[in-house]
């Protein structure tokens, strides 16, 4: 009785309506449906919602089962166990929210890309000018590929390297007035420094006032052009090279000195947007994957495991050829349920998208949503749109009921 | 093939407990070595160590002249199997059996080849396609013993494989196990807690109390020479009667006093005795085999000296025997291992005894004797093939103290 009335009176009502027009006042047959697939974002949201299901019951159901099997080893396994699960807890529009603001492209403000910013920091350090020309054209390059001079020098020489067109605040705040190095017995010293004076001055030659470039990287080439040494300004510019063989060598500011500072990933931006909600996504059900694979997996009688690992097979042999072969009725389950819950995928998409790319992740949920309720009024298409989706699920619902079934008969 | 070697083997649990302590044991090549003893008393932790899915914690063990303490389960070359099966139950039969074999990259002609042999030897022929579980238990077992035949490994190792099995199945089973073993001349570690199993199939039985070897020795010499009380009253079904009793010199020769009544040795028994006169006036634990008591009607010839007096509580006619139970007045032995082997056999006749006059001596009449309930017969006891225990020690006397101390541990 309450089946029906909440069931499948909506259900009827719903797919009759899809026939009729925006207002409900014409009978238009299948019209609905032509607008359906010939909208480009509804285009849009069909291919998304593919996406969805392609990817995200494999990897939910891939990573709740290394998550089981990694809980099963680890120290601490309840702990682990809490915080893989306690997303669940979460309301999916609120973990949205977290989300959203998680994905702020500026490192201040997006806690990923921060990491992603100081994760950065490990691997290169940002340089410290982002732009400069070189003062004369004893120099040649650029600042992507570091400043070269064009003349070789030889043990004992010293390298000028004056720059130029540096903004004034991106000078290290511990630059000191440059000094022209004196020459070094075996060695090349050299200095970089900011050629530039105001007033004018003589490019190309170290004069009072001008400011040295500290912590600029320089190096140091042979005549083949293999790198053979390299090393860092101090305060006043000046750097030295204090052993080096026979030969000719070329001295340059080297490209890292220019790096450009991290400004983060655009993940809401129209082309991750979607990678980035599914993220979001995993993070949330992987818990749940977990606890029910975790089941399965304890349900696995220990002999079993055992007489594999005592006929020969290593621990990945076990996994592959016991273990997942024993747990494919359980992860048929988790694959299954995720399907269902990513076909009718709404709320992290409403959450999570800026306006701007709404239109790139839509899913098809979200579009009747949209086109029904979000003040477009467009009811018929909005009801073709919920018809589809229906369709979309019947199958999976009928293998779901059969598996049941099958289960109650043992 | 090759031999086990135990060297000072021990098992330490995190929590302290000692599974198995100290366990030196030399299996020879081609040997059927059972262990046996009440749960609990490490048999079966031993057998994992060899299998390696058990740690060692202390000592070293061989398989062949290899030292296979940190050698994975894979590695060692052996095949177990399991009290379960532990078969794979979404495998085949015949993939059960194949299991290992595809491991190892055998041809698949060869892999053929060896299960229908395997199946062939143990019957399995018809039942290749069946999955595990449309097999009967039997069926079952053989599939597991198929598993390890095929592979034709350096040792058996089986684990109560037969306490799944009715009681009927098992008798079968344990002659198809024991021919199978003799035909293929494979070492076979067999553990089992049913001392009936251990006797009728090792070359040599291991008891072991609590994680301690007791003795090591032929299934004969076992039950003739018991090296303690714990193996005298394990060893044996009916088990043996063990009494009170005091060592007493009459009429110029040595006689035994179970309460009231009393029994002449023979000369020929304290030969085989020496240690006994030191005994003289002291109390010692006799052990009365139940073949051991006969219906004094039946043997006239017997002397007078050698006679009990007893109530018959319970006969028990199993055609080929009478198994009777009658109470004499006497002290049932109560020490530490009798207790122990009393709880093993799930009775608690030990306690009734503990608070009743006198003690129940089971005993195996000739089916000739009239014997009935509530009769008052003579029972001839033989008493050549009397056993005597140290009251303190538990050990057996012998002829004297080294021989008795033998057995424990070597």
């Amino acid at each position: 009785m309450f089946l029906s009335v909440w069931m499948v009176y909506p259900t009827v009502r719903t797919v009759l309506r899809s026939l009729y027009s925006d207002k409900g006042d014409r009978f238009v047959w299948l019209s609905n449906y032509k607008r359906l697939f010939t909208s480009d974002t509804l285009f849009t949201a069909i291919k998304n919602n593919a996406l969805w299901v392609l990817i995200i019951p494999a990897a939910v159901t891939a990573v709740g089962l290394v998550f089981a099997v990694l809980v099963e080893r680890v120290r601490w396994a309840v702990a682990f166990k809490v915080a893989v699960f306690m997303p669940l807890a979460i309301s999916l529009f609120a973990v949205g929210v977290i989300w959203r603001i998680m994905y702020q492209q500026d490192p201040d403000r997006g806690a990923i890309n921060a990491a992603l910013a100081g994760a950065r920091g490990f691997v290169s350090h940002d340089g410290v000018l982002s732009r400069a020309r070189p003062s004369s054209d004893a120099l040649e390059g650029s600042t992507k590929r570091g400043f070269t001079l064009k003349q070789p020098v030889r043990a004992g020489g010293v390298a000028v390297l004056g720059l130029t067109a540096i903004r004034t605040p991106e000078i290290p705040e511990d630059a000191a007035d440059a000094v022209r190095p004196e020459p070094l017995q075996g060695g090349i010293a050299g200095v970089v420094w900011r050629d530039f004076k105001a007033g004018g001055g003589t490019p190309g030659r170290v004069e009072r006032g001008e400011l040295g470039i500290p912590g600029a990287t320089v190096e140091l080439r042979n005549a083949d052009g293999k790198k053979v040494d390299s090393t860092e300004t101090k305060p006043d510019g000046t750097f030295a090279f204090d052993k080096v063989a026979d030969g000719q060598y070329r001295v340059s500011v080297g490209s890292g000195t220019f790096a450009e500072p991290f400004r983060g990933v655009n993940w809401l931006g129209d082309r991750l947007i979607t990678p980035a909600i599914m993220f979001a996504y995993i993070w949330v059900t992987a818990g749940f994957a977990m606890v029910i694979i975790g089941a399965g997996l304890a349900s696995i009688p220990r002999d079993v495991l055992e007489a594999a690992r005592t006929d020969g097979a290593s621990e990945w042999q076990t996994f592959r050829r016991v273990t997942v072969p024993l747990l494919a009725p359980v992860l048929t389950v988790v694959f299954v349920t995720q399907i269902i819950g990513v076909l009718k995928i709404f709320d992290l998409v409403l959450a999570i998208a800026p306006g701007s790319s709404t239109d790139d992740a839509a899913t098809l949920a979200y579009v009747m949503w949209q086109r029904s309720f979000s003040g477009q009024n467009l009811f018929g298409l909005g009801a073709a749109i919920s018809t589809f989706l229906l369709v979309l699920f019947i199958p999976f619902l009928i293998i779901n009921v059969k598996r049941f079934r099958a289960e109650a008969r043992g | 093939m090759a031999g086990v070697t135990f060297e000072h083997v021990s098992k330490i649990y995190l929590d302290g407990t000692r599974a198995v302590s100290g366990v030196n044991l030399d299996i020879a090549d081609g040997e059927f070595m059972v262990f046996v003893g009440p749960s609990g008393c490490g048999k079966s932790t031993a057998l994992r160590m060899v299998a390696g899915l058990e740690e060692i914690s202390e000592g070293v063990l061989r398989i062949g002249d290899r030292v296979v303490n940190h050698v994975a389960p894979r590695d060692r070359d052996i095949a177990m199997v399991f009290q379960s099966y532990a078969l794979y139950p979404h495998l085949s039969v015949y993939e059960n059996i194949a299991f290992s074999l595809r491991l190892k990259k055998v041809p698949k002609a060869e892999v053929d080849r060896r299960v229908h042999e395997a199946a062939r030897v143990l019957g399995l022929e018809d039942y290749l396609k069946r999955k595990p579980r449309a097999l009967s238990g039997g069926q079952r077992q053989r599939v597991a013993m198929g598993r390890a035949i095929v592979r034709q490994p350096q040792a058996f190792l089986m684990d109560e494989p037969l306490s799944n099995l009715d009681a009927k199945l098992r008798v079968q089973t344990r002659a198809e196990i024991a021919r199978l073993q003799d035909e293929l001349g494979v070492t076979t570690i067999y553990v089992t807690h049913d001392q009936v199993e251990a006797m009728t199939m090792g070359d040599r039985v291991a008891v072991m109390r609590r994680g301690e070897l007791q003795q090591v020795a032929s299934p004969q010499e076992l039950y003739d020479h018991p090296v303690n009380l714990f193996v005298g009253g394990f060893i044996g079904s009916p088990s043996m009667n063990l009494l009170e009793a005091t060592l007493e010199r009459a009429n110029g020769s040595l006689a035994v006093a179970l309460g009231s009544q009393r029994i002449t040795l023979p000369e020929d028994a304290l030969a085989l005795r020496p240690a006994l006169r030191r005994y003289e006036g002291r109390q010692v634990v006799l052990g009365i085999r139940p073949e051991d008591l006969e219906d004094a009607s039946l043997r006239t010839d017997s002397p007078t000296d050698a006679r009990l007096k007893g109530r018959l509580e319970l006969v028990e006619a199993l055609g080929s025997e009478l198994v009777v139970h009658f109470a004499v007045d006497a002290k049932p032995a109560v020490t530490d291992e009798v207790r122990e082997l009393a709880q093993d056999a799930g009775s608690t006749t030990v306690g009734r005894e503990l608070t009743g006059s006198g003690a129940t001596l089971v005993g195996r009449f000739d089916p000739h004797s009239r014997v009935h309930e509530g009769d008052e017969p003579e029972v001839f006891v033989d008493a050549r093939e009397l056993h005597f225990f140290d009251t303190e020690t538990g050990l057996g006397i012998y002829d004297d103290d080294t021989k008795a101390t033998k057995g424990a541990g070597s």
